[in-house]
């Protein structure tokens, strides 16, 4: 059953995230699919939206889809104005993509090419609604389509460091799905019951939300993360939870499973992101028990 | 300095508007900068000769007039203008190498004394009506249309922690006016033909044009 499928049905759906190359070697990515087929119901792969130049996504979800793995292709405005979207969509449907997934672009400074000059020609909302347009039949500029794409379109939620961002982010969530997002994206969850919270907030905008969870490679992540992204909510008892164990590459491998299992009852799917220790992938999901 | 290089005697010329109040080429800036030209080029074991002028706008070409009589003592113009006095200068002046002294960064206010902060891109197509008087289009750093990034963290920017977030800033005065509904409109993209999407622009008063 197809990813759209699974989410209408109400059924729990396991994405996991797997990066293109920065250059032509694609061996690790075709091998981390074929290791993760049949355990996952998709694969969601980044463009260049952290801000590193890599092999754009589109090539990366055909990859997916040559190895049997349905895929879910980032979209973003940083890099590409009206036109080499439309195009980009509409490549992806002839390709055989049918998942996009809108998100935001880290802001050009500061990825590794900070000299770049950025487009930002549409937002979000723009491309989601650019989205729609086509499969409508039309062009942003309202020209008639040979042949109208489908697409199962989500779009990704920020964190809040406070109450103020939280409400923001609720309103700004709203307007997406007007605009045309059928699913949402959360950013990685680290206290369950924070994410709760969060949930109750959220769950009533009428799509399903996809929570992250993100594998904690190491300490001095852990603790980056809590000291950079005030909305993160990394707690002092989860890093010292990572901090006492013997073996902290399994402990993050179990924090992570434990936390898809706690989400569980109370999504309707689940993110993996394991940047770059995609082959840890069945370890979180044994955990998990998935 | 490379742009003087070649020359023995250039005219170094500020403007009494814009860049007089952001104290970066008025009067006062033309005599510092023609000391300091000075000291480098004797310094390098050349010599030259600067003369100063000031004129009271440099994008007006009535103004730009004022210069004829120095012009032809001169082998080269360096303005202290923006952008647009540069420009006229090299209009008025066809036989005479101009150069840059400033780098015209933007059009904005002055946040408090010695700080000033882009507030306009000049765009044609104004959105302030809709945002709260806060613009989203100079002011974010990726001119988005509907709400904040995810680089917006307890109203700053991701770009720095100097640089408040636009939409936060949006977001709060709507809530303040009343006014969430204006947050809430989804705004469409935006049509960038007005704000030099299609090419150098250019308005006609046809009430004040000869």
């Amino acid at each position: 059953m197809s990813f759209q499928k699974r989410l209408q049905a109400k059924e729990f759906v396991v994405l996991a995230e797997m990066h293109t190359p920065k250059g032509v070697n694609i061996s690790r990515l075709v091998n981390d699919a074929r290791r993760i087929k049949g355990r996952v119901d998709a694969i969601v792969v980044p463009d260049m939206d952290n801000g590193i130049m890599r092999m754009n996504a589109l090539a990366g979800g055909v990859l997916m889809q040559q190895q049997g793995v349905e895929a879910i292709i980032h979209l973003y405005c940083r890099d590409r104005n009206r036109m080499a979207l439309q195009g980009d969509i509409l490549a992806a449907h002839v390709l055989g993509i049918h998942n996009l997934l809108v998100v935001r672009g880290e802001e050009m400074s500061q990825g590794d090419h900070s000299e770049a000059k950025a487009v930002d020609d549409v937002d979000e909302c723009g491309l989601l609604g650019a989205i729609g347009t086509l499969q409508k039949g039309k062009d942003m500029a309202g020209f008639d389509l040979d042949g109208a794409p489908t697409f199962f379109s989500g779009a990704s939620l920020a964190p809040c460091a406070d109450e103020a961002a939280l409400e923001r982010e609720v309103a700004f969530a709203a307007k997406k799905v007007a605009a045309g997002a059928r699913w949402l994206l959360t950013p990685p969850v680290y206290d369950v019951a924070r994410f709760a919270a969060f949930y109750e907030r959220v769950k009533g905008l009428g799509v399903p939300v996809v929570p992250t969870v993100f594998l904690l490679k190491s300490l001095a992540i852990a603790q980056y993360i809590a000291n950079s992204e005030p909305g993160a909510n990394i707690s002092d008892e989860l890093i010292r939870r990572i901090r006492k164990s013997s073996d902290r590459e399994q402990e993050g491998i179990h924090i992570a499973g434990e936390t898809v299992a706690a989400l569980k009852p109370m999504v309707q799917g689940v993110l993996v992101q394991t940047l770059g220790w995609e082959h840890k992938l069945p370890a979180i999901l044994d955990v998990a028990g998935l | 300095m490379e742009y003087i290089k070649p020359f023995k005697r250039i005219l170094l010329v500020g403007c009494n508007e814009c860049v007089t109040v952001c104290a970066a080429g008025g009067r006062k800036e033309v005599g510092l900068l023609a000391s300091g030209l000075h000291m480098a080029v004797l310094k390098s074991g050349a010599t030259i000769e600067i003369r100063e002028h000031t004129l009271e706008r440099q994008c007006d070409p009535e103004y730009v007039e004022e210069l004829v009589p120095m012009i032809d003592g001169v082998e080269a113009v360096m303005s202290m203008a923006c952008g647009c006095g540069v420009q006229e200068i090299a209009r008025r002046f066809k036989n005479k190498p101009v150069f840059p002294a400033l780098n015209t960064k933007f059009m904005g206010a002055s946040e408090r004394q010695g700080v000033w902060s882009e507030r306009c891109q000049g765009c044609g197509d104004c959105l302030l009506g809709m945002t709260g008087g806060i613009c989203p289009i100079a002011r974010c750093a990726k001119q988005l249309m509907n709400g904040p990034c995810g680089g917006s963290t307890g109203g700053h920017c991701e770009i720095g922690e100097d640089t408040d977030c636009a939409w936060a800033l949006i977001w709060e005065r709507l809530k303040a006016l009343g006014q969430i509904e204006r947050y809430v409109e989804i705004t469409p993209a935006k049509d960038w033909r007005p704000g030099g999407g299609s090419g150098p622009r250019k308005i006609i008063r046809e009430d004040l044009a000869e």
